[in-house]
C-alpha cells in the first residue's frame, strides 16, 4: 500500500510544472473533518485541474454532496504527466485536493466522463491511487462510480467501474450516497451494497449483466444475471430544474482555469433535433430556469466569487424564453461592477441583435457560430435548421455591432457528404468575409479575423447517426487536405482541424462494447494517457493495443450497423426511442428535415416519462 | 483614501504565482463589497498594487498591498469585510487607512526579513554564518537582464541570526537600488561551508521593511 507523506509531496511540488494545480486552498473550497463524515466521496475529473475546474457538473455535484451534513466531497484531478511520473517514482498515492487524503481511503471514488479520450486517465488515476483497476479485483476499498454523458454507453469501462449513474445527477447522487451510507451503517457486504445501489433508478451495475456475441462479432444478447438488476436501465430526469439545487458559491481557482467565470445554467435540453448531436438527444426534455431564479443565482455567485465574467450556459441559449430580459437585466445590474456577460453556444438561427448589443456593453468577446455544414442539402441531412441567409444576417448584425472576430465550426465526414459540401464551406467563409466589407468602414471594427474549424464527425450512441460508420482515416485526411486547399483560396481565413486519429479512437469508444475494455487496458499499459492532448497522444501505443487484443478498430469506428443489430447501449432507456432514432436516420438519408418539437411533437419518446415533456 | 493591507500568504499557497495572487486579491476585493477604485479605459481593472512580489515557492507572513478606494470606509469595516472574503490560507492581518498622497509602499521598500529552515547539511550551513558575516566582501553570481554578474552582496546582508538547530533569520536588501535574493545568500553560505551545491531549504518572508527597518505598513 502506498503511504502519503506531506513532506515528500512538498518536495515534489518544488520540481513539477504548475504546482498550484495540486495545492488547493481556494476560496469556497469546502473543508470538513474527514473522519466525521458518514460517507466520503472523491470527485475525480479525469483531466487536468484547469480543465476540470471549468466544468459545471463537478461544481453542481460537489455542492450537492457537501450540502448533506453527513457527507463529504473532495476533488481530485488527473496529475499532469510530470507529476504522475514523480508520484509513481516516490510511491506517493493520488490524493484529494482539500484534505490531501489518498483516494483509497474514500468510501466512493466517482469519475465524470465528459469525453471518451479521458478513459485512460480514469485507469491512470486509479492506478496512481493504488486502487486495483478491475472491479473483480476489489474486495474492499472504495466503490468506483462514474457518470456524465459518456456513461450512456458505459460498456468500454464496464470491467473497471462498479456503478454507473445515468442521467441527471442532482437527485440520483443524493440517493446513491444515502444508500452507501445506509449499507455501511448496516454492515452490508460489498456485493449487497452494489445490489442496493442497482435498485435506484438510473443506476447500472455492470457486474450484474452478461453479454454474448455472434460469430460476426456483433452483440447476440445482453441481460441481467442478478435479481437486483433491472433489464432496462432508465435515465434519471430532474423534472423541475428551477427548484433543483445549484451552487451559491463556486470554488475560485488561483491558477487560471480554461473557463474561469460564473456559469448560469439557464436551460437543460434542446428540442432542435440536430441529428449528429448527442447532447441534444440525451438531455431532453427542455427545462428552463426562471428569470428570478437566475438573477438570484447570479447575485449570490457574484458575491461569493468576485468573478469578472458571467456566462450563460445551455445547448441552445437563443431558445431560452426570457433571453433578452435576462441579458438586459444582467448587463444593467453588473455593468457598474465591470462584469461582462457572454453568451456561448449561440445557435445562429436564434440570434437576437438586441442581446448582442446588450452583451457587449461591458467587454467584447469573439463570436462563435456553428453552421456545421457548408451546403443547405448537408444541413438538411443533419437537421441543422439554419440557412445561409440566417448566418449572413447574424454575422452582419454582429459586424454592425462592432464585432470583428468570428469563429465558424464545421464538421467533415458527415453522412452523404460530397465534394460539393466541402466547397460549400469555402463559399460560406467567403460570404462571411464579404458581409464584413458590406458594413461601412466607419461602423465596423477594425481587424477582421475569421477562423474555420473543421472537426471530424464521430457517430454517437442515442443519435440518429448511431448506425453510421465514420470515414476511414485516409478519406478523412484527403478531405482535410481538400478543405485546406479550398480555404487557402479564401483570403483572410484561418483554418484548423482536429487530429483524425483522435476522432477515430473516439469513435471506437463512443460505440464500443465490453471488448473495448481490453484495448483500453492494453493501451494504458503501453503508456497511453492524456490522449486528448495532442502532445501526449500516443497513436502507436493504441494501434499496438488493438493488435495485441485482436480487435479491429474498423469494426467499431467505420462499420455501418443495421436496423436489427443489438447495440451495446440498447439496454439503456435514454428517453428517445430506437424507433424514433431510426426514423430520423432514414429521413436524414433523404435529406428531409424534422422541425423543432416545440412546434409539434415528433414522438421522440420523452412523452413516456410522465409529466416531463411540456407542450407549450 | 487608500488602505494599506497586511496579509499572510500561507505555506499551502506558496506555489501560487504573483500574477495569480494579484487576481485572487482583486476577486477577494470585489466580493468583499468594499468601495474600490477602478482604472479608466477599455478594460477596467482594480487599482491594487503590491509592495513586492513574492518568489514562487515562498510563503509570506506580512505582505503589503495598497488599495485605492472610491469612498470612505473605516479601517474596522474594511478589515471585517475583506476578512470574510478571503480564503483561510490568505488571511488579512492588519489594515491602515492613509491619505491619497501617502507614498506608495513599493517606493518606501528598503529590505525584507526572512526565516529560513535549512533542510540539508544543516550543521554546515549554520556553522558558516559567523564566518560569512566576518567577511568584508561576499562575491555572488547575480542574474541580471544582461546575463550573470559577479556582485558583492555583503553590503546587502543586514543581519543573520541563528534561531535554533535548523533555522535562522536574516534581513536582506530589497529595493530598486539593491536586492539580495535568499538564494544568493544560500549560495554564499553553501560556498562558505564548502558545499558544492545550495542545500534544500524553505524560506518564509516574515516582513517588509522601510527606512530604519521600520515595518512598511507603519511608515
Amino acid at each position: 500500500m502506498k503511504v502519503f507523506s506531506a513532506d515528500r509531496l512538498e518536495r515534489l511540488l518544488d520540481t513539477v510544472l504548475k504546482p498550484s494545480r495540486y495545492t488547493g486552498g481556494e476560496m469556497n473550497a469546502v473543508i470538513k473533518p474527514f473522519d466525521q463524515a458518514d460517507v466520503t466521496f472523491a470527485f475525480c475529473f479525469p483531466d487536468s485541474y484547469e480543465v476540470g475546474m471549468s466544468h459545471l457538473g463537478i461544481k453542481i455535484l460537489y455542492d450537492i454532496i457537501n450540502r448533506q451534513p453527513w457527507a463529504l466531497c473532495e476533488r481530485a484531478f488527473m496529475p499532469w504527466p510530470d507529476m504522475a511520473d514523480a508520484m509513481r517514482k516516490e510511491d506517493l498515492p493520488l490524493f484529494s485536493i482539500e484534505s490531501r487524503t489518498p483516494l483509497d481511503r474514500f468510501d466512493i471514488v466517482g469519475f465524470t466522463l465528459q469525453y471518451e479520450m479521458s478513459y485512460t486517465n480514469v485507469l491512470e488515476m486509479l492506478d496512481l491511487a493504488g486502487i486495483p483497476l478491475y472491479s473483480r479485483d476489489r474486495q474492499n476499498g472504495p466503490i468506483i462510480m462514474a457518470g456524465g454523458p459518456c456513461a450512456y454507453n458505459p460498456e468500454p469501462l464496464a470491467p473497471f467501474v462498479d456503478v454507473f449513474q445515468i442521467g441527471d445527477g442532482e437527485e440520483m447522487m443524493v440517493e446513491a450516497i444515502a444508500c452507501v451510507r445506509k449499507c455501511k451503517q448496516e454492515g452490508l457486504s460489498r456485493l449487497d451494497t452494489l445490489r442496493a445501489l442497482a435498485k435506484i433508478e438510473g443506476i447500472y451495475v455492470p457486474a450484474f449483466y452478461q453479454a454474448s456475441y455472434n460469430n460476426d462479432g456483433t452483440l447476440a444478447a445482453f441481460a441481467p444475471i442478478d435479481d437486483a438488476a433491472p433489464a432496462v436501465v432508465r435515465k434519471r430526469i430532474v423534472r423541475d430544474l428551477d427548484s433543483a439545487a445549484y451552487p451559491e458559491a463556486f470554488v475560485v481557482p488561483y491558477t487560471e482555469a480554461i473557463h474561469d467565470r460564473i456559469v448560469l445554467e439557464i436551460m437543460r435540453g434542446c428540442t432542435k433535433g440536430c441529428r449528429f448531436c448527442q447532447a441534444g438527444m440525451l438531455y431532453r426534455p427542455v427545462r428552463e430556469r426562471s428569470l428570478e431564479t437566475l438573477l438570484s443565482q447570479a447575485e449570490k455567485l457574484e458575491n461569493a466569487t468576485g468573478y469578472e465574467e458571467m456566462s450563460l450556459s445551455s445547448l441552445s441559449s437563443g431558445d431560452y424564453t426570457h433571453l433578452t430580459e435576462l441579458v438586459c437585466a444582467l448587463t444593467e445590474r453588473y455593468a457598474e461592477r465591470k462584469i461582462s456577460v457572454s453568451l456561448p453556444s449561440m445557435r445562429i438561427d436564434s440570434f437576437v441583435k438586441q442581446s448582442l448589443e446588450e452583451a457587449q456593453k461591458v467587454r467584447k468577446s469573439g463570436l462563435t457560430l456553428a453552421p456545421e455544414a457548408g451546403t443547405q442539402r448537408m444541413r438538411d441531412v443533419i437537421n441543422k435548421g439554419v440557412t445561409e441567409e440566417d448566418l449572413i444576417r447574424a454575422v452582419t448584425d454582429a459586424f454592425e455591432s462592432g464585432w470583428s472576430t468570428v469563429k465558424l465550426y464545421f464538421m467533415i465526414g458527415l453522412p452523404t457528404e460530397t465534394d460539393e459540401d466541402l466547397q460549400g464551406i469555402g463559399n460560406l467563409a467567403r460570404d462571411v468575409i464579404n458581409a464584413y466589407f458590406t458594413v461601412p468602414r466607419s461602423q465596423r471594427a477594425k481587424g477582421l479575423r475569421v477562423t474555420c474549424s473543421a472537426s471530424t464527425f464521430v457517430p454517437k450512441p442515442f443519435t440518429p447517426f448511431q448506425w453510421q460508420g465514420q470515414d476511414e482515416l485516409p478519406q478523412i485526411r484527403e478531405k482535410q487536405a481538400r478543405l485546406g486547399d479550398i480555404l487557402h483560396q479564401v483570403k483572410g481565413v484561418n483554418f484548423n482541424w482536429h487530429e483524425p486519429e483522435l476522432s477515430m479512437l473516439e469513435a471506437c469508444f463512443a460505440r464500443g462494447d465490453r471488448r473495448m475494455a481490453d484495448v483500453l487496458y492494453a493501451a494504458w499499459k503501453n503508456g497511453c494517457r492524456m490522449d486528448g492532448w495532442t502532445e501526449f497522444l500516443n497513436y502507436e501505443g493504441w494501434m499496438k493495443a488493438f493488435q495485441d487484443c485482436h480487435v479491429d478498430p474498423a469494426f467499431y469506428a467505420n462499420r455501418v450497423r443495421g436496423e436489427k443489430e443489438l447495440l451495446p447501449w440498447d439496454f439503456i432507456d435514454a428517453g428517445v426511442t430506437k424507433a424514433f432514432l431510426w426514423r430520423e436516420w432514414q429521413k436524414a438519408l433523404r435529406a428531409e428535415v424534422t422541425p423543432d418539437c416545440r412546434k409539434g411533437c415528433q414522438g421522440c419518446g420523452l412523452k413516456r416519462f410522465e409529466g416531463v415533456c411540456v407542450d407549450r | 483614501m487608500k488602505m494599506l493591507v497586511v496579509f499572510e500568504k500561507k505555506e499551502r499557497l506558496r506555489h501560487v504565482s504573483h500574477l495569480d495572487l494579484m487576481r485572487a486579491m482583486q476577486r477577494a476585493l470585489r466580493r468583499s463589497g468594499v468601495p474600490i477604485a477602478f482604472s479608466q479605459g477599455f478594460n477596467p481593472h482594480l487599482l491594487v498594487t503590491f509592495a513586492a512580489p513574492l518568489s514562487v515557492g515562498m510563503p509570506g507572513l506580512r505582505e503589503v498591498m495598497e488599495v485605492p478606494l472610491s469612498a470612505e470606509i473605516s479601517e474596522e469595516e474594511f478589515k471585517e469585510k475583506l476578512r470574510a472574503a478571503l480564503p483561510p490560507e490568505l488571511p488579512c492581518v492588519a489594515v491602515r487607512a492613509v491619505e491619497d498622497r501617502h507614498p506608495a509602499p513599493m517606493a518606501q521598500l528598503f529590505a525584507a526579513g526572512y526565516q529560513i529552515t535549512v533542510q540539508e547539511h544543516v550543521e554546515e550551513i549554520l556553522a558558516a554564518i559567523p564566518s560569512l558575516l566576518a567577511k568584508e566582501n561576499v562575491m555572488a553570481l547575480k542574474k541580471t537582464k544582461s546575463g550573470e554578474k559577479l556582485t558583492d552582496i555583503r553590503p546587502m546582508i543586514y543581519e543573520i541570526k541563528r534561531l535554533d538547530e535548523s533555522r535562522f533569520e536574516c534581513v536582506l536588501a530589497l529595493c530598486e537600488a539593491a536586492t539580495c535574493k535568499v538564494e544568493l545568500l544560500m549560495d554564499a553560505l553553501a560556498a562558505e561551508a564548502g558545499l558544492e551545491a545550495r542545500p534544500r531549504y524553505l524560506a518564509v518572508r516574515t516582513q517588509l521593511l522601510g527606512k530604519d527597518f521600520i515595518p512598511l505598513e507603519l511608515l
